[in-house]
């Protein structure tokens, strides 16, 4: 090419590349420095090689908010199962189909602060979730739901799920209604029942919208901290039942001060994620190939 | 080939009548229950909101509506805490973000989509790469930032400096523009036009849809962001909505229909969009995917 060097294309890239570089690609920089350092955000940093990581590696808070974080997986599954299902159910033509879609749609752009206040509230002491149970006679006293240990990870879980069961719905009904009738038609004649006909036809069409929605619901589990904090506040719950990895490196940053620590956490998070989107994108291009 | 052989079709006859109404009415069940499982929360918190000091929270049976309806408790939020300013602070933040969001983005994605110039594909992979990153990780040296080097903490401009550009609004629209013939762009530029006005004139009518997408994900994700405005607002009179609302949730600990009234006046806004623009919405948060 003998195209003369022009300035255009840069000057159009550089609004947005300089916001990105300033608050994306330096505190990528930033943070991994810091995680070989002691630092508190106040005074300046000060090196400690790999002390940080020690420290990780011998901390029972921290293994046990890896841990969680990997139970917190278990939402990915049942994500997928439920918002194929309802896509199922909302994928007919009935009057007024729309309504019910756009109702299940609402938990999406609500808001995890708002709904996760709304839960917090019903599964308070006095709240109505122990008052409905006390009508029915199913429990004799108010339960305390949210002082629970073995309850926290599952609330804030199906706190999770609830959220955004709409979202993947659309997701998956987007999918469904790309799978040509004449599939169907087929599978009945081939003497497929309706749950025959969703097994060999739906799931197989789905692949594509399975494989996206398994990577970004993942990566959201590994990061989750807004559920654990808007249902059990700033500790995480009793006994670090909720404590997550983005939930500890919080703490840590912010609550007590030691930023050093919380970039190692985030080092170990960065490590994880990046392994999770490569294993993905390893499982989409298989999926791809063999279509 | 034999009549016979075609007889099998005879398996997808028109079911009766009688029989699809009778399923109808079995599903429509489903999507009510369904329904009620997804809007009780806010149908609680509404009427949370809107009882008096004798209507009990809960009680045995539960009260689901308000014998004395009042709107004390939204009176009594908005004389104690500064909502008017969380509300003009959220609107402000999420207005200016998508606006300048969609401004950078698409000038950035233009030259990425439609020019050649030395270090396109440095670019493109080097935003590839930043995309994977957990947004937390950011966080440390990003409060460093607002702290020692731009002076806006605990100020408006904290929350919103960081999201003026966003990686996935540079794909998305990179797409949009890839889309356009080339043709449109060489005639203009035979005609004299410089990159600026093919960019405005030509190029941004074009891809309209794409920038609806870019706006709604933007809107609604700014609307709910709590995790980097939490860490930042402080003072109460700079707060958005979702951070108002948490400090509300400290203000009224004792006082749940004071923060049901808080929770609705949250949700309502955007449920209100939501309503107006159904389709855009649902289109613009899962239009996202095909990407």
């Amino acid at each position: 090419m003998t195209k003369r060097f022009s300035l255009t294309p840069y000057l159009f890239l550089a609004p947005a590349l300089i916001i990105i570089a300033i608050f994306l690609l330096y505190p990528i920089g930033a943070v991994v420095y810091f995680s070989f350092t002691e630092y508190n955000i106040i005074n300046p940093p000060v090196w400690v090689g790999l002390d940080n990581y020690k420290w990780l590696l011998q901390d029972q808070v921290f293994r046990k908010a890896m841990a969680n974080s990997f139970i917190y997986l278990l939402v990915t599954p049942i994500i997928i199962i439920s918002s194929v299902t309802l896509a199922i159910i909302v994928n007919r033509k009935l009057p007024g189909i729309n309504f019910f879609r756009a109702l299940y749609f609402i938990p999406v752009i609500s808001g995890s602060i708002a709904v996760g206040t709304a839960w917090n509230m019903m599964l308070s002491t006095n709240g109505i979730i122990n008052g409905v149970l006390l009508s029915f006679g199913l429990i004799q006293e108010p339960m305390q739901w949210l002082a629970e240990p073995s309850m926290t990870l599952p609330f804030a879980m199906a706190l999770t799920i609830w959220l955004g069961l709409g979202y993947y719905m659309m997701i998956f009904l987007a999918g469904l209604q790309n799978i040509s009738e004449d599939l169907y038609d087929a599978a009945s004649i081939d003497g497929c029942n309706r749950l025959q006909k969703h097994w060999h036809v739906s799931i197989p069409g789905l692949r594509p919208q399975i494989t996206f929605v398994a990577v970004i619901s993942s990566l959201a589990a590994l990061q989750v901290f807004i559920e654990v904090f808007i249902l059990f506040g700033r500790l995480g719950g009793i006994l670090n039942s909720g404590m997550t990895m983005v939930f500890y490196l919080w703490r840590q940053a912010f609550e007590l001060d030691n930023a050093g620590r919380a970039s190692a956490i985030a080092m170990v998070l960065l490590v994880i994620t990046l392994a999770f989107s490569i294993l993905n994108i390893r499982f989409l291009e298989r999926g791809t190939e063999a279509e | 080939m034999q009549l016979a052989d075609v007889k099998p079709l005879s398996k997808v006859r028109p079911v009766p009548r009688w029989q699809r109404n009778l399923e109808n009415v079995g599903w429509y069940i489903i999507l009510s229950l369904l329904g009620i499982f997804t809007v009780f929360p806010f149908f609680w918190v509404l009427s949370t909101s809107f009882k008096g000091p004798l209507d009990p929270i809960v009680s045995v049976p539960p009260q689901f509506l308000p014998s004395d309806p009042t709107i004390d408790n939204y009176t009594r939020v908005w004389n104690m805490l500064p909502v008017d300013r969380f509300y003009i602070n959220s609107i402000l933040v999420t207005g200016l973000v998508v606006v300048f969001n969609m401004l950078f983005n698409s000038l950035a994605a233009y030259p990425l989509a439609k020019m050649k110039f030395r270090g396109r594909d440095l670019v493109f992979y080097l935003l590839l790469a930043t995309y994977v990153v957990p947004p937390v990780l950011t966080s440390i040296p990003g409060f460093v930032l607002a702290v020692k080097f731009f002076h806006y903490y605990d100020k408006i401009a904290s929350v919103i400096f960081p999201y003026l550009s966003s990686v996935l609004g540079i794909f998305l629209l990179r797409q949009a523009f890839k889309a356009v013939p080339d043709d449109l762009i060489d005639a203009a530029r035979m005609d004299g036009a410089s990159e600026l006005r093919i960019w405005w004139y030509i190029l941004m009518p074009v891809i309209r849809p794409s920038l609806a997408t870019i706006a709604i994900i933007t809107f609604v994700e700014q609307w709910n962001n709590f995790f980097w405005p939490s860490l930042m607002l402080h003072t109460r009179e700079n707060m958005t909505l979702q951070v108002g609302l948490v400090a509300l949730r400290g203000a009224f600990s004792n006082d749940a229909r004071g923060v049901a009234a808080g929770v609705v006046m949250t949700i309502v806004p955007i449920i209100i969009f939501f309503a107006l623009l159904q389709k855009h919405f649902v289109r613009g948060l899962t239009g996202a995917v095909k990407g």
